[in-house]
């Protein structure tokens, strides 16, 4: 397989600020690959490093084997989907579009007819007239899309590219960019601070936290076996066990992991752990019950057919094995 | 620019639809406390500029009559804030009383109600810029000639006896062009010095005044202004900047008031002054009283005091013009002396030929060309045309 | 509950409910004075210029004609229009492309003391009086004046001499040509070209330069397709105050220069003593003309297509 894009031991620093810090990764291409991490974890730094917005303060970033450090963004063979779209207000949607295509001397004409084409694949045939002004939230993702596709990049950036829409739609986007993806076969790398989002879409995640890579892998492996405590806590809320509670719930003495839907309720002496309920909250598929164990709170997810036990109520716990994970880190 | 004259238009068309009739004062009564007069820069100083020239304060503490100067820098500005309105008096020269007069903005002085009256120079008393059907509409201030100012180290030991120099191409006794080096005044009113300058060496076009002007001689005058359009690089209408001219910019000859001669001679710059051979232009300013004035017992007070022969000598020293009246240069109650009083031009009254308004129905030939054709037209020989 | 009711807190209910009523408290005295005041000297402005002088007796013919309009095309007032549109125009676009780059950094780079240093820059010259500044220029561009001087010095006279050698524009020294009149306003109105421009660049956002640069764009093209077309309202309102601005003027010209006629020193001659108010009344049309056909052109363009 091929590496779309590397980083080789890549920091950005800010005055004193390390936004990125010895970042080293390899992104192979035609895949899905997410950044993910709460906001100032330096993925959309990592992401404008690969853009070009961004000079690396140490090491390289190299797209297709090449040392990218003095190539322009508009020589890199990347387009990126903004934020915020970052539409041209004063252009039509058709020009939006067409825009990399002017900028590189392709004739009007033609020009204009790849925008078509390409509207016409993030489904919005007929809007070419329109100011993005004039455009819905997911219109305008869409146009931002088509924009960056029309170029034909080898890799895609895309930052956050959902934030701003409604669930329904960001759920419907997340099924179409995905399937885009697998269409046109390039890489695709994307920025976002949503597990769930990241999780879904990508085949492989980068977590991120304080500038630099605490684990990549899989979306299971994220989210079944979190290395530290910061990627269970981050990706997916799991609970996580003092070595001291795991090893009184039968696991070695470290830091575990334990996902709260893996909990089922127990007979007392058929549990691993006992406790007594202190809240629930109702989230309509699931109810989140918070459990006191001796002296650490434990979160459990009961499908909501189920009967939930009641505040101060004695509840025995358990598991399937292999649930309760052990960190690699704390 | 344009919101000012608009505004000074609409006020002069809602002043002038009213009819307008004033009485004559007959006595002078007690002072109302104050006085406004619209007077040219330097007319009425209080001490401020220079504490030796001060000729306010002794009158406010002897009337009780605050003076409020309001400066006007053009004859044009006079009479647009007299028909605004809200003054008491005005330092009018010739080109803007008259036309104040016709237009009943000011109002018929009784000369009896001034003591000092009598003491005003012969030459001036009926002086035809303010006195209209032997009625006076104020009294003279200070009249002055347009002087023919020249750089002595450029016209060494011949210096300069006639306008031509300004008018006509020639080498200069320095060796060097006139051309690029003479200035003019920069006001429609200059037609008057170049038919000033024709009437004497053209005696055939028949001028008998350089303000009364009939189709042929006024064209004389502008083809002679058109001359000198190629000789001058820059009109001038600020005396500050005409002074500043000559000392950085080459200008080594121009007509001028004394008023910069003598300011450039106090800074020993190489600059001296005549009248030459055709005489002069000129200009005699006549204190006013509006139509309307508010203050009329301080504004009365006010032409008696201007009339005191040791605030015109002051006066005449500081502007350098000369007084109105005569003893102002003799009897020693102000800075001014005979000597000074010559320099400044009393003795040439008879070859001066004062601004006035020239107005299309002229005494000398019936019909003459209007101020408001030598205006569009002065600005068409300065434009090149 | 209404006996002890204070008068502000009956005055403000009343605006509660008639929202519109604390509209009109507000805007009634500045529209009367824009109604009144401005509309109409504008009208009675209007209304003169379609009056003429009678040619002889020099009084005003209160006759509507179209007369006066046709003086302003005699070559001489002609020659002042024209002079003072071509001014007007070069001075505009000459501003322009200085104010740009300045204008650019300021938006884009200085940051904290330098940017409170540009806008010191950049407003100072307004704080001073603007005789002064003029009357400094004279100095400067005398013939003995500092500029010559140093010119003189780094030996590049012949240079000056060539340019003021050139026809019409040229002249015996800088103080009294064309240029440096054009040299005075550019100075004076310069700020007025600079802030709008600068305020327009700082509204457009970074993310649109990146994107034009992500999609391939070079710089050059990032600044012909998004950067100009985006503050072209700051550019034009810009150019509305140099061009507007130097079209009035009616001081700079009568300081520096050959003292041939600008519209405004026109006006300012004809009425007053000329007493030829219709013809300055027509003088003073011709920049609101001029201006109405400027914003008329730009807006057919498209230039606030980016509002």
């Amino acid at each position: 397989m091929t590496v779309a894009v590397e980083f080789d031991h890549v920091s950005r620093h800010f005055g004193a600020v390390r936004a990125v810090d010895d970042v080293s990764i390899a992104i192979e291409e035609g895949g899905f690959f997410a950044m993910l991490g709460p906001s100032g974890s330096g993925k959309t730094t990592c992401l404008r490093l690969i853009s070009g917005f961004e000079r690396p303060t140490a090491g390289h970033v190299r797209i297709f084997g090449e040392n990218s450090e003095n190539v322009p963004p508009n020589r890199r063979p990347v387009n990126t989907v903004f934020q915020d779209y970052a539409l041209f207000p004063h252009l039509s949607v058709r020009d939006n579009v067409a825009y990399g295509l002017m900028v590189k001397g392709t004739d009007r004409r033609r020009r204009q007819a790849a925008a078509e084409d390409m509207l016409a694949l993030v489904k919005l045939d007929g809007y070419g007239a329109r100011k993005p002004a004039e455009l819905s939230g997911g219109q305008r993702q869409r146009v931002a899309l088509a924009r960056a596709l029309v170029n034909k990049p080898r890799v895609l950036l895309l930052d956050e590219p959902l934030g701003a829409l409604d669930l329904k739609l960001r759920e419907a986007m997340q099924e179409e960019l995905k399937s885009l993806q697998r269409a046109l076969g390039i890489t695709f790398i994307f920025v976002t601070h949503d597990q769930g989002e990241a999780l879904s879409m990508a085949d492989r995640v980068a977590v991120f936290s304080q500038g630099a890579i605490v684990q990549v892998g899989s979306p299971q492996d994220i989210y079944e076996r979190p290395h530290t405590r910061f990627v269970a806590d981050f990706v997916g809320s799991a609970n996580v066990l003092s070595p001291e509670l795991a090893a009184r719930a039968g696991g070695p003495r470290h830091w575990s992991s334990l996902r709260p839907e893996a909990i089922a309720l127990a007979k007392p002496e058929a549990a691993r752990l006992t406790g007594t309920v202190t809240g629930t909250r109702y989230l309509g598929a699931v109810n989140r019950v918070t459990v006191a164990v001796g002296g650490d709170m434990l979160t459990i997810a009961l499908p909501a057919v189920q009967t939930v036990p009641a505040d101060g109520a004695e509840i025995g716990l358990t598991w399937p094995d292999g649930a309760l994970h052990t960190m690699e880190a704390e | 620019m344009t919101a000012r004259f608009l505004l000074s238009t609409a006020v002069t068309v809602l002043v002038a639809a009213q009819p307008v009739l004033a009485q004559m004062m007959t006595e002078v009564g007690p002072g109302e406390g104050q006085v406004d007069i619209v007077a040219w820069p330097g007319y009425i100083e209080r001490g401020d500029t220079m504490a030796e020239f001060d000729w306010v304060t002794k009158f406010e503490e002897a009337t009780g009559c605050k003076v409020n100067v309001k400066s006007a820098n053009t004859s044009d500005e006079m009479v647009a804030l007299m028909n605004e309105g809200g003054f008491d008096l005005v330092t009018a020269s010739g080109d803007a009383s008259l036309r104040l007069i016709a237009g009943q903005r000011v109002q018929e002085v009784n000369v009896d109600l001034i003591p000092s009256w009598s003491a005003v120079d012969d030459r001036l008393k009926d002086a035809p810029w303010h006195t209209v059907d032997g009625k006076h509409y104020g009294t003279p201030y200070m009249w002055g000639p347009n002087v023919l100012m020249y750089n002595t180290d450029a016209f060494g030991d011949s210096p300069p006896t006639s306008w031509n120099v300004v008018f006509e191409e020639m080498t200069l006794p320095d060796g060097q062009p006139n051309s690029g080096r003479v200035q003019a005044y920069d006001g429609p009113i200059h037609i008057a010095d170049a038919a000033n300058y024709l009437m004497y060496h053209q005696p055939d076009l028949g001028i008998t005044s350089p303000y009364e002007l009939n189709a042929d001689q006024y064209a004389a005058a502008l083809d002679l202004l058109r001359t000198q359009r190629t000789l001058v690089n820059r009109y001038w209408h600020d005396a500050f900047i005409q002074m500043d001219d000559f000392k950085n910019e080459g200008v080594v000859a121009s007509g001028s008031w004394p008023f910069q001669v003598n300011i450039l001679q106090s800074e020993d710059q190489p600059i001296a002054s005549v009248i030459p051979i055709e005489g002069a232009t000129g200009w005699a300013d006549t204190t006013m009283m509006h139509v309307d004035s508010a203050h009329p017992n301080c504004a009365y007070m006010w032409m008696e005091h201007s009339l005191a022969s040791n605030l015109q000598s002051d006066l005449s020293v500081w502007f350098g013009a000369n007084p109105a009246v005569l003893a102002a240069c003799t009897d020693g109650r102000g800075m001014q002396t005979a000597e000074g009083c010559t320099k400044n031009g009393l003795d040439d009254f008879e070859k001066i030929k004062f601004w006035t308004t020239p107005v299309s129905s002229c005494e000398s030939q019936g019909e003459c060309v209007p101020y408001y054709r030598w205006v569009s037209d002065y600005i068409g020989v300065i434009g090149g045309r | 509950m209404t006996g002890g009711q204070h008068l502000t807190a009956r005055i403000s209910d009343a605006f509660w409910r008639h929202p519109r009523l604390l509209l009109a408290v507000l805007l009634t005295p500045p529209l009367i004075w824009l109604g009144v005041i401005y509309i109409g000297s504008l009208l009675a402005l209007l209304v003169q210029s379609f009056f003429s002088i009678d040619e002889f007796s020099g009084l005003i013919n209160y006759q509507f004609t179209l007369k006066t309009y046709a003086e302003l095309l005699r070559p001489s007032n002609f020659d002042i229009i024209l002079r003072t549109t071509l001014m007007a125009a070069s001075v505009t676009i000459v501003a322009a492309v200085i104010a740009f780059p300045i204008a650019y950094y300021a938006a884009r780079y200085a940051k904290g003391r330098m940017k409170a240093f540009f806008y010191l820059g950049v407003m100072l010259p307004l704080w001073s009086s603007y005789l002064v500044k003029v009357y400094a220029w004279k100095l400067i561009l005398a013939k003995e004046g500092i500029l010559n001087w140093a010119v003189d010095g780094v030996g590049a006279s012949a240079a000056l001499n060539a340019v003021l050698a050139l026809p019409v524009i040229g002249g015996s020294s800088l103080s009294v040509s064309y240029i440096g009149t054009f040299l005075v306003f550019l100075y004076v109105w310069l700020p007025f070209m600079i802030l709008p421009m600068q305020a327009a660049l700082e509204r457009v956002p970074v993310n649109l330069l990146e994107a034009s640069g992500d999609l391939g764009g070079r710089p050059s093209q990032t600044l012909r397709h998004v950067i100009l077309p985006l503050a072209l309202p700051g550019i034009i309102a810009g150019s509305i105050f140099t061009f507007s601005l130097t079209l009035g003027d009616y001081i700079i010209p009568q300081i520096v220069g050959s003292s041939r006629r600008f519209i405004g020193q026109a006006v300012y001659a004809h009425q007053g003593t000329a007493g030829n108010i219709p013809l300055a009344a027509a003088f003073a049309v011709v920049p609101i003309v001029i201006m109405a056909i400027y914003l008329w052109v730009a807006k057919r363009k498209g230039a606030f297509d980016a509002l």
